[in-house]
């Protein structure tokens, strides 16, 4: 079911988009990585990604700002978002959700649990 | 002569050169090892990535066999890196492969080192890989001489967790000369809800600065479990201690905690008030709304202001309860509540209303003026945005006070 499912990966720690990109590989997605905020907008716009996880502390533009870009544009309006940060204030959650991002996972994160809410979201009829 | 000072000159340039060459040789060397350690790690990572995701018993066979002496420090940083972003299953699993290759035995080893750093080192990594048989090391090391061994031993102890670590950090609160109590505290805070077990078991062994760092935690921590013994604690002798526990109380914000909040907004000690008042306002109780009323006349400015600060947070009844208050009798209580109405916004609100002669808010503007706290009106009548406002309180303020 997963194959050809493309994510898209938004992280400037390399050594998290290493770890997500091997696991995500592992269940036969396909994995583009964007290592900051401009080149995550970037890739969305032209990489036709399925489903988005995204930091929200990133460089030139950061998680919150790239959410709010994207749900401006009618072709990813229903990508699913996943905010994947170590902000764990109830106010950054919030805000996230409010951004548009459609779940939000605290790092350090559990790689099944993850895994999981990205299987959840693919399977949601957007409508 | 001459000769001598050729000699002398020629010496300098050859220790010079012989440096120079030294340096370029011992950058090459560490750019060379950053090179092989660049390309075995793309050849380890995803060996134990797989081991990591995947279900073998050993991270052994991924890694082809015994990992080679230079290849031992690429091999731990790997882990300790990936084990530091995952949780769950995947951290078990590399955190065993931690163990299994034998870094939980060199870094035991590493805390025994006459050297402190590698002793730090040592600790630092222990921690970071959540080795549970280094739990009684690390505690041991909790005395070691050097204070950063230490603060690194408790922090390891930290992210180790379990009752055996927790048992040496509550040890360390007795002690605020050697440590930080603020980050024991911390450290403490951020094992969660098993720590609240134990610190009411040790509480009669704690110090005084003990046991007011316990109740700052529990107040942290926010376990309804430990409610009923905080409420307890706001019958203490000491009066810090009472203030603590209101001070906790009011963090946890279970509502039956208001009845005991109220008894004690008698209290003699005004600390013990403040921290009642304050704690009634998080908790958001409109019962308590007559108690944090009178204590607006309480004869210590940090009773009056947090009983306020309460008001506001009640909502529409306790900014309610503060107009109120604009005609009391006491000074002190109409300052403290014109002052609050002006942080909420009120005054501002009330002045906006004049331009429509909206009847409530004239009479509003005038207890205000009458209570003597005009400040915020002199500011609105100099700065306000819309004429009309600033005409009006214009001709208020010099009427009322007439």
């Amino acid at each position: 079911m997963m194959q050809g499912t493309r994510i898209l990966v938004a992280e400037d720690d390399p050594v998290t988009v290493r770890f997500l990109q091997s696991l995500l590989e592992e269940h036969g997605f396909e994995v583009l990585v964007a290592e900051d905020g401009r080149h995550a907008y970037e890739l969305a716009t032209s990489g036709s990604p399925d489903l988005i996880i995204s930091d929200l502390v990133m460089p030139y533009r950061d998680g919150f700002g790239l959410i709010r870009a994207l749900r401006t544009l009618e072709e990813l309006t229903r990508v699913p978002i996943i905010i994947l940060s170590m902000k764990d204030r109830e106010a950054d959650i919030v805000r996230g959700l409010e951004e548009g991002a459609d779940d939000y996972v605290v790092k350090p994160f559990n790689a099944r649990e993850l895994l999981a809410r990205v299987r959840k979201q693919l399977d949601r009829p957007r409508s | 002569m001459q000769a001598a000072l050729i000699y002398s000159i020629l010496s300098v340039l050859l220790v010079f050169a012989g440096l120079t060459v030294l340096i370029i040789l011992g950058k090459a060397w560490r750019e060379s090892v950053e090179v092989y350690h660049r390309a075995r790690r793309r050849e380890i990572e995803p060996a134990l990535l797989a081991y990591a995701h995947g279900e073998a018993v050993s991270a052994h066979p991924g890694l082809g066999g015994q990992v080679r002496f230079r290849d031992r420090n690429v091999v731990e940083t790997v882990l300790l890196e990936f084990i530091q972003r995952v949780r769950g299953i995947e951290r078990d699993r590399l955190g065993r492969a931690f163990d299994e290759l034998g870094y939980v035995d060199s870094n035991l080893e590493q805390l025994r080192s006459a050297r402190w750093w590698f002793r730090a080192e040592a600790a630092e990594k222990l921690g970071l890989s959540g080795a549970r048989r280094a739990t009684e090391h690390l505690a041991s090391a909790l005395n070691d001489e050097v204070p950063e061994v230490r603060i690194r031993a408790a922090t390891a102890l930290g992210k180790v967790g379990g009752r055996a670590s927790v048992i040496p950090l509550i040890g360390a609160l007795n002690e605020p000369n050697r440590w930080s109590t603020i980050r024991i505290a911390d450290i403490l805070t951020g094992m969660g809800t098993d720590v609240v077990h134990e610190l009411v078991q040790s509480w009669d062994d704690l110090s005084h600065s003990g046991r007011l760092a316990a109740i700052d935690i529990f107040g942290r921590i926010r376990l309804l479990d430990a409610v009923p013994w905080l409420r307890q604690r706001l019958l203490d002798e000491h009066a810090d201690i009472r203030a603590r526990a209101a001070h906790a109380l009011g963090a946890i914000a279970e509502p039956g905690s208001a009845g005991p909040l109220q008894d004690v907004l008698n209290d003699p000690e005004w600390p013990v008030r403040a921290m009642a008042a304050k704690a009634l306002g998080r908790i958001r109780h409109r019962g308590s709304i007559p108690m944090l009323t009178a204590c607006l006349r309480d004869r210590e400015w940090w009773v009056r202001a947090n009983a306020a600060e309460s008001l506001r947070l009640i909502g529409p009844e306790g900014i309610e309860a503060l107009i109120g208050m604009l005609d009391d009798q006491d000074n002190y209580a109409r300052h403290q509540a014109v002052l609050m109405l002006g942080e909420a916004g009120e005054i501002d609100s009330w002045a906006e209303q004049l331009a429509v002669h909206d009847e409530v808010a004239l009479d509003r503007i005038r207890r205000v003026i009458r209570s003597g706290q005009i400040g915020r009106l002199k500011e609105l009548a100099m700065l306000h945005p819309d004429p009309a406002v600033r005409t009006r309180i214009r001709e208020l303020l010099p009427e009322v006070a007439a």
